[in-house]
């Protein structure tokens, strides 16, 4: 095991959440942009309507800074954040698909290259060259992701590849289609968003509402392909997400908040199609925040009905690998661990906590919730991200042997994940967790019990 | 007491690496020396875009504007760049890489955000100096202070990596465990400056490549052109000669019993320095002439420095026993190909590309090069590689 890194009260996920979702606009944006323009250049050039380049020249620019100041930091962001987050987690996916992600490397370099030629050759070289520039970005783009697409899926559904671990039966697996598909026709609809935006600066006001008026029309063809393509991915999942997706516990309102969004995008791409003057700079703007709000809702449910793997049936959230992964030589550790003690697995422990002793109970326990639980529940009350304190409260556990029972059959929740280590072990976990609960007024079983694990 | 040897053993990935682990290594130094030399060329080129800035007189300013432009490019290949080291050394050094990186995940996290604010000032910078507003200095100055800040940050994250003796110390010391990554463990001055030094060794060299590049543009300035060309020759040499004196400094500093002066990969890595510093001494009277094979004799200075500093992990390594051509192996010959393939397709489309920009900043004026046969080739290469997979696609589904 890996040491762990602890946010406080933040958690460590969340820091991968915030830097995810964000990188989703300058991304997407990245791969959907230039279709929309070499489609308004080429116009440009066929029906001789060269103060069309103005639009192309200010889109560029938007692309080139937030996509390449902002897109492909926070790119390198996710990475950074899963590798000190989760860094067994990562590693098994690189272990699996450094060679999808090489290759989506030269894509990259393809991508930048393409990028800034095409911008600072701009009526410097003859149209063919300038719009063949712009198709390599385009395609190159899109098919990073193409590669990324088949990464993100396998996590969630591995499908053959848990029988076989080939390369290829994780990245074509069940999800993927779907999502390439869902992706695809959403980027649409982003690069019409941002289109619209940038057309909002525009002094020639004839211009910009030529672009508005195919910049909606994409918008409006990709957002009811996504959908579509939405439902079939729905269809597509494996049957423990899709119960996962029916909890409420778990799922709560966010879907609801990412069809919410969808459904003022596209009102939104309607009324600029009505009325393309409306299409200024805060009202563009304030569209792409309430896009930020619909993905962050959609890639969280992604996350949640994963759980409680962090590559489904391979590997939980937390780092263990709970089953042995033949085709790989892989070993479960969950015998290993339960036989051991995760103190002892783990070499990232103090000398004096590896063995439970009375005196130091609270210590262990707590180094056990960082390495078991942290990955997903923030151990302070005020955490953002199901602070376990609110979590006791919630389940009703007052005491260590109730909790250190309800800990024993933790997998019975489709979400949970076993709980791996020895019963003394467990016995510290529950004393630690009853410590940090809250304490209720007259409730003097639990009290006695905390009052005693102090001592 | 714990077993060093047992604890890195253990840390590695348990689904082995899916290729021969030497091809890694090799891919690694490679793209590392690429990374590295676009790191050199933006600290260089921040510095000397400010400090021209800061000096206005001669030819200066128009140096100061053409580095600020330069910088933003050089900046974007320097991210893109540094993500193909990043990821082969997760391949083979996992649990150096991992581990160190925890320790200090806050400043790793952080790196992100010193690097967002940098490049946003690079560019804010490029922009007002072509517009030359007034007060920009600071842009500048704050841009080259974040890139040094991450400079340290990578170099004491890489360093760490190497005493897995000291990891559990460090992220429990004693009785008292501190889960915060807030902290850098370790530093190696003389390790740091090789990297800095060599950015203005580098950046001379550039200036040598860009006064060879733009010399037959008939709308630039000759005496400029000149004068950057010496001005960069003269930077290059003295820069070589102090880089050479902090690699003494820090061979110094490796642990004796490595006994490193006498590693042939080093050996080599030196005769290639004291040969680069030859050639540039010879260079100084006609920076012009020698341009190219100064660079292309810098390019494999840096690969030799690269190599060199790979030796070097191997040692550190190998104190524990680690080695990774010992890693598990589990054999994806398709997904070899897959990257074997693509990579020979990209280094059609990026020579196709290269061609282009390269013909276009030699013409002062518009160009026709529709006719380049590559033109169409690169994008049929790009449909056909979609097809590949494709077909890959439906004959798993199938």
């Amino acid at each position: 095991m890996y040491p762990v890194w602890q946010v406080p009260v933040m958690g460590s996920a969340l820091v991968i959440a915030f830097i995810a979702s964000f990188h989703i606009l300058p991304s997407h944006l990245a791969t959907s942009a230039f279709w929309f323009n070499v489609y308004v250049e080429d116009k440009a050039y066929k029906e001789d309507r060269p103060e069309l380049l103005e639009f192309i020249k200010k889109y560029v620019l938007v692309i080139l800074i937030f996509s390449f100041i902002f897109g492909s930091l926070s790119g390198v962001g996710i990475w950074y954040a899963v590798t000190v987050s989760n860094p067994k987690g990562i590693s098994a996916l690189i272990h699996n698909y450094v060679w999808g992600w090489a290759s989506e490397w030269v894509f990259f370099i393809i991508e930048i290259l393409a990028i800034y030629i095409y911008y600072y050759t701009l009526g410097r070289v003859d149209d063919r060259t300038h719009l063949t520039i712009g198709l390599i970005y385009a395609i190159g783009s899109w098919i990073s992701m193409v590669i990324i697409t088949g990464i993100i899926s396998f996590m969630l559904s591995p499908g053959k590849w848990l029988r076989t671990g080939g390369f290829f039966d994780g990245f074509f697996n069940p999800t993927y289609l779907p999502q390439l598909l869902m992706r695809t026709s959403f980027m649409f609809a982003i690069a019409g968003l941002y289109a619209i935006v940038v057309a909002g600066t525009l002094k020639n006001r004839e211009v910009a509402s030529f672009i508005v008026r195919r910049a909606s029309v994409w918008g409006m063809a990709g957002a009811v392909l996504a959908a579509l393509f939405f439902k079939l991915y729905l269809w597509s999942l494996p049957d423990t997400a899709k119960e996962l997706y029916g909890m409420s516990v778990l799922v709560g309102t966010v879907p609801d908040i990412a069809v919410a969004a969808f459904i003022a995008l596209f009102v939104w791409f309607i009324v600029v199609w009505i009325r393309p003057q409306l299409a200024r700079l805060v009202p563009g703007v304030l569209a792409i925040l309430i896009l930020l709000a619909g993905i962050f809702s959609a890639e969280s449910v992604r996350e949640r009905i994963r759980k409680p793997y962090v590559i489904d049936h391979y590997m939980y959230s937390n780092q263990i690998i709970p089953n042995d992964m033949v085709a790989k030589g892989v070993q479960g550790e969950m015998g290993t661990i339960d036989r051991e003690g995760i103190l002892h697995y783990s070499y990232f422990v103090p000398e004096g906590l590896r063995t439970i002793d009375d005196a130091d109970l609270l210590r262990s326990g707590r180094i056990i919730a960082q390495i078991e639980c942290s990955a997903c529940h923030t151990l302070e009350s005020n955490g953002w991200l199901r602070p376990l304190p609110a979590m006791m409260e919630k389940a009703g556990l007052v005491t260590v042997d109730d909790t250190q029972a309800f800990i024993g059959f933790l997998d019975s929740f489709p979400f949970m994940p076993q709980f791996a280590g020895t019963a003394a072990e467990k016995r510290a976990l529950a004393a630690y967790l009853v410590s940090i609960r809250p304490h209720p007024a007259g409730a003097p079983a639990g009290r006695a019990t905390i009052g005693k694990i102090h001592r | 007491m714990t077993n060093i040897g047992a604890m890195l053993k253990s840390l590695q990935d348990p689904m082995g690496v899916p290729f021969y682990p030497l091809v890694f290594q090799v891919l690694l130094v490679i793209t590392f020396a690429l990374h590295i030399i676009f790191v050199n060329l933006v600290v260089g080129g921040v510095f000397m875009s400010v400090y021209g800035y800061f000096k206005k007189g001669g030819h200066y300013r128009p140096l100061a504007k053409s580095f600020a432009k330069a910088t933003t490019i050089n900046f974007s290949l320097l991210i893109v760049l540094g993500v193909a080291p990043l990821l082969f050394m997760q391949v083979i050094y996992d649990p150096f890489w991992y581990t160190s990186n925890v320790l200090s995940a806050a400043w790793m996290v952080g790196v992100v955000f010193a690097l967002m604010a940098a490049f946003s000032f690079v560019y804010v910078f490029y922009l007002k100096i072509t517009k030359e507003r007034k007060h920009i200095g600071v842009w500048g100055v704050a841009a080259f202070l974040l890139i040094i800040l991450v400079g340290v940050t990578m170099h004491a994250v890489s360093y760490q990596a190497l005493f897995p003796e000291q990891w559990v110390r460090w992220y429990v010391g004693g009785s008292t465990a501190d889960f915060s990554g807030t902290i850098l463990h370790a530093f190696q001055l003389p390790r740091f400056l090789h990297f800095m030094v060599a950015s203005f060794a580098i950046t001379g060299i550039f200036m040598m490549v860009y006064s060879w590049y733009f010399k037959d543009r008939d709308d630039m300035d000759r005496s400029y052109l000149v004068w950057v060309g010496k001005a960069g020759a003269k930077m290059a040499v003295v820069f070589t000669v102090l880089q050479m004196a902090v690699g003494v400094w820090w061979l110094l500093s490796v642990p004796a019993n490595f006994q490193f002066y006498k590693n042939p990969v080093f050996i080599a890595a030196g005769i290639l320095a004291v040969v680069l510093l030859l050639v540039l001494i010879e260079a100084q009277s006609n920076p012009q002439r020698y341009a190219l094979p100064t660079a292309g004799l810098a390019l494999i200075s840096v690969l030799g420095m690269t190599s060199a500093r790979e030796a070097l992990r191997v040692l550190y390594a190998g104190r524990y026993d680690y080695s990774v051509y010992s890693y598990k192996l589990n054999l994806s010959y398709g997904s070899t190909v897959l990257f074997a393939v693509t990579f020979l397709m990209g280094i059609v489309i990026v020579g196709y590309m290269l061609t282009v920009v390269f013909k276009m900043g030699r013409s002062s004026k518009p160009i026709d090069l529709s006719s380049l046969k590559l033109r169409t080739w690169s994008v049929y290469l790009m449909i056909a590689w979609v097809l590949m997979m494709i077909g890959i696609g439906v004959a798993i589904a199938s």
